[in-house]
């Protein structure tokens, strides 16, 4: 075999592993869409920028406290695996906490420790941070978006919440939600009503 | 055309002979068409870098009327046209510097644009890191497949970037072994480099970009025992020292020479920061636990980098170097002793006081002997440096300060007057 057939070889494996390792990510998202089960996450977001990825709203969720019992079980920045279920009105609650994947369900999600409040009203308490925490948005929507939120909560109290599907420990975040209505459409009809009036 | 008529004149004249003419003609042809294929690398490389980096903005934009499946298909659709270029290259234009280079870089940022979208796509999490560590994978091949020193130094800047994310500015930071483990795999592209074209700008970016990069990265390794980083760090510094002085790179010019220059500033900045006070006032407080300390991942850095800075120096002195011209070498050495005198007492204030100055009187003395402006002006300002810092510590009297600024003007005006005027002597 000459150095050009090999070096061609070596590249065609190069191509195949750049092609294969995006194509798995949308496979492992789309299998996650598909087959998971969907929960709805109350939350309150900012919008920040990524230097490659673009705009986002980072989103903060309600539901981000545990109480544990003991602190010193817990370390910030440690794995932990989130039993879900859904609550009375509808949104995701956080039905108990463990160190590896509970064996007999498929909804629960990893995440991490974001840090252990030792002295929370007398009971040690996690923060928990979500691997859903960005939402990317077109750029000039964005700030829009994080204006529209902030409005629904303040002023509307409308209920803004996550549309995350979740299945074996991964989660797709599909939507933002204000009221019911997509984020995106909630801004795009912000626009049209503003170029009406 | 002056040129033409030049060497006609000359010809006219007798000077030269018609085989010196055209001798001298050749030359000039061959020079100016390896300056047009140097211009045409870097455009091409230049180019390509900007449609990539332009490619990755246009994704950044984040368009949202488009359907999840479009934009999927969209962000394989740069990857591709980079992969058959690289193709077109491997079996067209392998010989050719500028297609390997251009279209190597293009494919290095159409990667990157591919992963951005699809992670806007699915709002994957928001480890700037981790999306980094991907992309510099999935690229770091095409430095041997395709032989790209371009895509070596993106990964060198990548992986420096990752390290810094992952060890420095991430909340819970966490170790950055991949990154050593992918600068090890950089390294033959850079051997090779500096072994087959020595003077190339590629070979030049290296130096610098690899020292550089390492300096960075150290930190990162500190654990528990972070005093004995500051070992490590000098002895790097003094690794770099000796790599810049073996004669391969000292023969190059100065600016080319990255490790000289790290490795000299390096030092020269960190006995400066150490001249004060308040580290050494740490350091005595510092609660030691010898069977802790050898334990520790940080005694294990720095013992080994004092020790291949050691290796260096013998190497310097068996090849009959005269290490007194070069004072910087020896400074790791010194430092370690200063520093386990620094646990007991604060007389190591004083010690590295006394080094500094030594090294600039030194270097002073090396610019006199060589009749180099250059490097007795480096120790003029070394000595400047110092005073300056000593201008801060409010302990010492203004009239003692005020007299050491003056001191120190006067020697700068003097040094380079003499100087001059011994030059104008020898012409």
């Amino acid at each position: 075999m000459n150095k050009k057939t090999l070096l061609l070889g070596l590249f065609i494996v190069v191509v195949i592993a750049q092609l294969y390792v995006p194509a798995k990510m949308i496979w492992d998202k789309e299998e996650i869409i598909e087959t998971g089960r969907l929960y709805k996450f109350q939350t309150e977001p900012i919008d920040p920028t990524d230097p490659f990825r673009g705009k986002y709203i980072v989103l903060r969720f309600s539901e981000d406290k545990f109480k544990v019992t003991d602190s010193t079980a817990w370390q910030t920045g440690e794995r932990i695996y989130l039993s879900l279920k859904t609550g009375a009105k509808g949104y995701a609650n956080i039905q108990s906490i463990s160190k590896s994947p509970p064996s007999n369900k498929n909804d629960y999600l990893e995440a991490k420790v974001g840090y252990v409040d030792v002295f929370n009203g007398g009971q040690p308490t996690l923060t928990i941070e979500y691997p859903f925490d960005r939402y990317y948005m077109e750029e000039s929507k964005a700030y829009e978006a994080e204006l529209a939120f902030r409005d629904s909560r303040q002023i509307n109290s409308t209920e803004t919440y996550a549309v995350v599907i979740v299945k074996t420990g991964h989660s797709v975040l599909e939507d933002v939600m204000i009221g019911g209505r997509s984020i995106r459409e909630v801004v795009k009809a912000n626009r049209e009503n503003e170029v009406s009036n | 055309m002056a040129l033409h008529n030049d060497i006609a004149e000359l010809l006219k004249a007798g000077v030269i002979n018609t085989e010196t003419a055209v001798n001298i003609q050749e030359y000039y042809k061959q020079n100016r068409s390896s300056t047009t294929s140097r211009l045409f690398i870097v455009f091409g490389i230049l180019g390509a870098i900007l449609v990539g980096l332009g490619i990755i903005l246009i994704v950044a934009h984040n368009w949202d009327e488009l359907s999840r499946g479009v934009k999927a298909t969209l962000a394989f659709l740069p990857m591709i046209v980079g992969q058959l270029f690289c193709a077109f290259t491997l079996l067209k234009k392998h010989e050719s510097i500028a297609w390997r280079e251009a279209s190597a870089a293009f494919l290095f940022f159409a990667v990157g644009a591919c992963i951005a979208l699809i992670s806007q796509i699915y709002n994957i999490p928001g480890d700037l890191g981790a999306f980094i560590l991907t992309w510099i994978i999935l690229s770091l091949p095409l430095i041997y497949v395709i032989k790209s020193s371009v895509v070596s130094l993106l990964c060198l800047i990548g992986i420096t970037f990752y390290g810094c994310e992952t060890g420095y500015w991430s909340r819970t930071t966490e170790d950055t072994y991949l990154y050593w483990i992918i600068l090890l795999l950089i390294l033959p592209h850079y051997y090779l480099l500096v072994k087959n074209t020595p003077k190339s700008n590629f070979t030049t970016f290296h130096n610098w970009a690899i020292p550089l990069s390492v300096v960075t990265m150290l930190g990162t390794l500190a654990d528990d025992h972070t005093p004995l980083m500051w070992i490590a760090y000098m002895s790097l510094f003094g690794i770099f020292y000796h790599v810049g002085n073996i004669q391969h790179f000292d023969q190059q010019k100065l600016r080319n020479n990255g490790y000289k220059i790290t490795g000299s500033l390096g030092t020269i900045g960190l006995l400066l920061y150490l001249s004060f006070n308040f580290f050494w006032e740490d350091l005595g407080s510092y609660d030691i636990n010898f069977s802790e300390l050898i334990a520790s991942r940080e005694f294990w850095i720095a013992t080994i980098l004092s020790l291949i800075a050691a290796g260096g120096l013998g190497w310097h002195f068996k090849n009959n170097q005269l290490i007194l011209f070069k004072p910087i070498a020896l400074v790791f050495i010194l430092f370690i002793l200063t520093f386990i005198i620094g646990i007991y007492s604060p007389f190591a204030m004083v010690l590295i006081n006394l080094c500094v100055f030594s090294i600039g009187i030194l270097t002073v003395g090396v610019g006199a002997d060589q009749d180099h402006l250059g490097i007795l002006n480096y120790g003029l300002l070394i000595i400047t440096a110092l005073v300056v810092c000593r201008f801060f510590d409010s302990d010492i009297s203004f009239v003692l300060r005020g007299i050491l600024f003056v001191l120190v003007g006067i020697g700068f005006f003097t040094a380079n007057y003499l100087m001059l005027k011994k030059r104008k002597t020898h012409e």
